[in-house]
């Protein structure tokens, strides 16, 4: 039975006025078509009381068919609601809440308004206490979404306590290291704060524990591997997630803004009362609305034969976002990566998958249960306040995208080309991370706050950024706007002296000259881009070329192989934002690391030593082969150097090969990356066969450190300043010095300033990094001459440890 | 001496118990507001007046089509707990005296038996929860004593009149463990159990009523 009409809800009350503006508080949450709320208090006399004859009138007006769920508030409510009960004639299905009377009318009303059958806004009303319970850490036996009951004491097989050490406590990444470490050891471990507990699986269960610095967890066990899941977990807390290391992971960022790390944790606590700079510049410009955040799906109770199918549609769609989202994290870099993998690990966490599972197999559609599921989360993130109620809108960003995998949509984010200032409720991480610094001049949320996703990522790109800006969205698009993302300054139509006061705008300084040492020895110092865009502005920052241009933008997210035609058209529109410039083509970098749906491979279980880079060459030589023909066909139309590199090459004999394959195909400057130890230690042979050689320093850490480069915990392994790391460019350096060909560092080290002057004391001749970076690293060259970096170099291969390193380069370089 | 409740006697019982109510409004009102919301005089007042009315103002041909008008009548007059309670109390009673004019003792002691069952289904409370039941259930005890030991309607009904007061006194040193009076917990000893209370009136009126 599918009945059109929704749930009615029965307020039973001993005083009418409480129950009235109990109704008035409910229905102005669903304002705009509010469900049936009949009100049965008090007595017929106007006195306090409750009459069951009146409970049992209300019950019938309220009823349209899908029955009624009555709240009651204490005492003879709830008596005069059991004996209304037996007063009913008709067929009324009635359920009688234990729950708080305000909190439950409202989550009733709001479940009731959205269509939901009458054991949702049942079972909603009946858990609307969680929220306050959480809020205010109450301990009792309350459970919501996520949070678990307490294990009993004779089950545990492994028990252990440990203390929060890190400055931001158990926030949604250390959770999903967690979860990543519990799950890889099968491990069936719960972890309690506060007398609540959660499982230690599930990332958002994890984070609704708010467990603040100096919180002692206690981490239980069950099952074979009870003892090493719990060892894993202390491990992990004890050792603080190694965020101190983590805010040292990203030199480019702090190169431009080294105080608002600090800044932005003390803040973070701090309501916002007022609009909040974010990520410093002072822009003027046009508003334009972000697009509407997904609509809520329609209730459809599911005929009971066809439930199990609604179910099992949640977790493929689930691990489809999940991909997505790692597809696109693959393609940027940094923070913005890191935003994008906890976002997918969010897609796949158990809490959110089988919290929609269970609504499916109540009757829910598919889209319907993971709107409810996400959002029951997200409300319990939010309620739980500080630094994991940001991560709400993570939660609410992957259940808009699974319910537009679920519609068969893809979720887009808008891209203009003019330039506006972006405004939003909030931003979700994807929304940030396909932000383009160059049309989108500053970004302005109501929602947000100093360590959301809009502040870091704005940061990043050197976006000026307002968070807390109430009211924004209802600017009509086009409403020029002042926006200061130092002082937190949003004006609406700025007049004359405010605009004059834009130009105060600090942003890195574009390279005016070509890269070169203190005494004249040149380095060209080129630009990492992924596309045809982001080339054009690498060239307004002056940079002298392409040291690193990712293809795989043109290959991944799509259900078929670019035609060589439209290869052929991305390319050339790379080469010609730099006529006479040296652009380095990087052939497709896909395989078990970044799957593509046309280049199918073996499931490995370890794809970062799968087939991947120049390997799946080997599978699929088609494929080279029409990307060499597209890159070919490019350069005949442009008069770029354009130079072409394969990525992962391990042998001399792949070198060979794939230069043979180049030249064949009629490309003239061909090189291979260096990004594995073999490569590296082979690089004399690797040189003979090849016209330059380039260094990934991110995959060749993770290498040669045995170190994921995507680990949290494992940061300060895969540091380019680990002697191990710098031991293998030297190698790479010399082997290029001797066989007389260049060698350049496209991976996150040639964007460290510092580093720099080290890197070309090395033997490397260019620099290829985000266009930001260059002003910085240009004016790091030009303070040293080249045989102080070379003394640099000397002293960091034979320090200990890459603080020694830093310590030595800086002493060598006067810095 | 009546051996049996009829029509006649159940309205006399009623008025008896509503001049009491009417009487003692004060005291209960005072028991209530102690360790309740201070309305128990009141509502059971307003709810006998009605009752009484509506006996009055009809003529009713049997004892179940009375007594389940008296137990409506409390459920939407009185307000407080004591409307569904002695509503249930009531409209039990009627269900199981049936569509007759009167009934014999133990046709009594099972109807009342019967009313208690409902209170106690409605209420969730047992012997010691300082609640009505704590009145009630000693007084019907009694009345089936007073029955086994061969006693009469009269003889059996004061019994359950006297078991009531000391039910009722017997609450005083009780925790309170139901209705609004629980959120007091410890602070409800020392006061007797309103309800107790007029439940002891409502037996006190019927040993009037048949003696």
């Amino acid at each position: 039975m599918s009945p059109p009409s929704r749930v009615g809800i029965v307020v039973v009350s001993h005083s009418a006025p409480l129950a009235h503006a109990a109704v008035a508080l409910a229905t102005e949450m669903v304002a705009e078509d509010p469900p049936a709320i009949v009100v049965a208090a008090g007595t017929a006399d106007g006195g306090t009381g409750t009459d069951a004859t009146a409970v049992a009138a209300a019950i019938e007006e309220a009823d349209e068919g899908s029955g009624v769920v009555a709240l009651l508030d204490l005492g003879s409510a709830i008596m005069s609601a059991e004996m209304a009960l037996e007063f009913l004639t008709g067929d009324i299905e009635v359920r009688l809440v234990p729950a708080p009377f305000v909190e439950g009318l409202v989550a009733a009303a709001v479940r009731a308004a959205a269509g939901a059958g009458i054991d949702e806004v049942a079972r909603e009303a009946a858990d609307a206490l969680a929220p306050k319970l959480s809020q205010l850490g109450e301990r009792g036996d309350h459970r919501d979404g996520a949070t678990q009951e307490a294990p009993v004491e004779s089950d545990a097989d492994a028990r252990a306590t440990a203390v929060i050490v890190n400055v931001a406590g158990l926030h949604a990444r250390p959770a999903a290291a967690i979860a990543a470490t519990v799950g890889r050891l099968g491990a069936d471990v719960r972890i309690g704060a506060g007398g609540r507990w959660a499982d230690a699986a599930s990332p958002t269960s994890l984070a609704i524990l708010a467990a603040a610095p100096g919180t002692t967890v206690e981490i239980v066990g069950r099952g074979p591997s009870a003892q090493d899941g719990v060892d894993a977990v202390v491990a992990l807390v004890e050792s603080g997630f190694g965020e101190e290391i983590a805010a040292e992971e990203s030199g480019e960022q702090k190169g431009f803004t080294p105080d608002t790390g600090g800044e932005a944790r003390s803040a973070a606590a701090a309501p916002l009362s007022a609009p909040l700079g974010v990520s410093a510049g002072r822009v003027v410009g046009p508003v334009r609305q972000a697009a509407a955040p997904a609509q809520e799906p329609p209730a459809r109770m599911v005929p009971e034969a066809e439930r199990t199918a609604q179910a099992e549609r949640i977790a493929p769609a689930c691990a489809h976002v999940a991909q997505l989202l790692r597809e696109t994290a693959a393609r940027v870099d940094g923070e913005r990566a890191a935003v994008l993998e906890a976002t997918a690990a969010i897609a796949l966490d158990r809490a959110v998958r089988e919290g929609a599972e269970s609504r499916c197999r109540e009757g829910s559609t598919a889209e319907r249960a993971i709107w409810q599921a996400a959002g029951e989360i997200a409300v319990a993130l939010r309620e739980a306040g500080g630094v994991i109620a940001e991560r709400a809108t993570d939660v609410l960003d992957v259940r808009d995208r699974v319910i537009a995998v679920l519609e068969g949509r893809e979720l887009e984010a808008a891209r203009t080309v003019d330039p506006h200032v972006l405004v939003a409720v909030d931003l979700a991480p994807a929304d940030t991370v396909e932000l383009d610094p160059s049309t989108c001049l500053a970004l302005v949320t109501e929602r947000g706050a100093p360590t959301s996703h809009t502040a870091i990522i704005a940061r990043e790109l050197g976006i000026p950024a307002v968070v807390g800006a109430s009211g924004a969205t209802t600017i009509p698009d086009g409403t020029e706007v002042m926006v200061d993302g130092g002082t937190g300054e949003f004006v609406i139509e700025p007049d004359r002296a405010q605009r004059a006061t834009v130009r105060e705008r600090i942003v890195p300084e574009p390279l005016e000259a070509a890269g070169a040492t203190a005494d004249g020895a040149a380095v060209a110092l080129l630009a990492n881009i992924a596309g045809a865009h982001e080339a054009r502005e690498a060239a307004s920052w002056g940079a002298e070329g392409v040291g690193l241009l990712r293809t795989e933008l043109a290959f991944l997210g799509r259900a078929d192989e670019p035609s060589v035609e439209q290869q052929t058209r991305e390319y050339g529109e790379v080469l010609a934002a730099f006529p006479q410039k040296r652009v380095v083509i990087r052939t497709l970098d896909a395989g078990s690391d970044k799957p593509v749906p046309y280049l199918p491979l073996a499931a490995e279980p370890n794809p970062a030593l799968g087939v991947r880079g120049f390997r799946t060459a080997t599978v699929h030589p088609d494929l080279l082969a029409r990307q060499l023909d597209a890159i070919v066909a490019a350069i005949t139309g442009g008069d770029a150097q354009t130079w072409v590199m394969a990525p992962m090459i391990t042998t001399p004999d792949e070198a060979a090969e794939f230069a043979s394959l180049a030249r064949a195909a009629g490309i003239g400057q061909v090189g291979v990356m260096i990004e594995t130890p073999a490569a590296a230690v082979m690089a004399g042979q690797v040189a003979a066969e090849v016209d330059f050689m380039s260094i990934g320093t991110n995959d060749l850490a993770q290498y040669v450190m045995a170190a994921d480069r995507q680990s949290t915990d494992l940061a300060h392994l895969t540091d380019p300043w680990q002697p191990a790391v710098l031991a293998m460019i030297a190698e790479v350096g010399r082997a290029g010095e001797a066989a007389g060909i260049p060698v350049g560092v496209c991976g996150e080290a040639a964007s460290m300033p510092d580093l720099a002057p080290v890197l070309v004391g090395l033997g490397i001749s260019s620099l290829s990094m985000a266009p930001r970076a260059l002003g910085p690293v240009a004016a790091s060259l030009a303070a040293a001459s080249l045989e102080t970096c070379r003394e640099a170099a000397r002293a960091v291969v034979g320090a200990r440890s890459s603080s020694q390193a830093r310590a030595d380069a800086a002493q060598r370089l006067g810095a | 001496m009546a051996d049996q409740l009829t029509l006649d006697i159940a309205k006399d019982w009623l008025a008896r118990f509503g001049t009491a109510v009417q009487e003692h409004k004060a005291h209960l009102t005072e028991l209530d507001s102690a360790i309740g919301d201070a309305d128990h005089g009141s509502n059971m007042a307003r709810g006998m007046t009605a009752v009484n009315d509506a006996v009055a103002g009809s003529a009713p041909a049997a004892l179940d089509e009375m007594f389940k008008s008296v137990g409506m009548t409390l459920v939407s007059s009185v307000g407080g707990a004591s409307g569904p309670l002695y509503g249930t109390f009531f409209l039990r009673f009627g269900v199981a005296a049936g569509e007759t004019d009167s009934i014999d003792a133990a046709g009594l002691l099972a109807t009342l038996q019967a009313g208690l069952g409902g209170i106690t289904d409605r209420g969730k409370a047992e012997a010691g929860d300082k609640t009505m039941v704590d009145a009630m259930a000693p007084a019907l005890d009694a009345f089936a004593a007073s029955l086994a030991d061969g006693g009469g309607l009269a003889d059996a009904a004061r019994a359950a009149a006297t078991a009531a007061a000391e039910g009722r006194d017997a609450t005083a040193p009780l925790v309170a463990r139901k209705g609004r009076a629980s959120y007091l917990g410890e602070r409800s000893v020392g006061h007797v159990d309103p309800g107790a209370a007029s439940t002891a009136m409502l037996f006190e009126a019927l040993a009037a009523s048949v003696t």
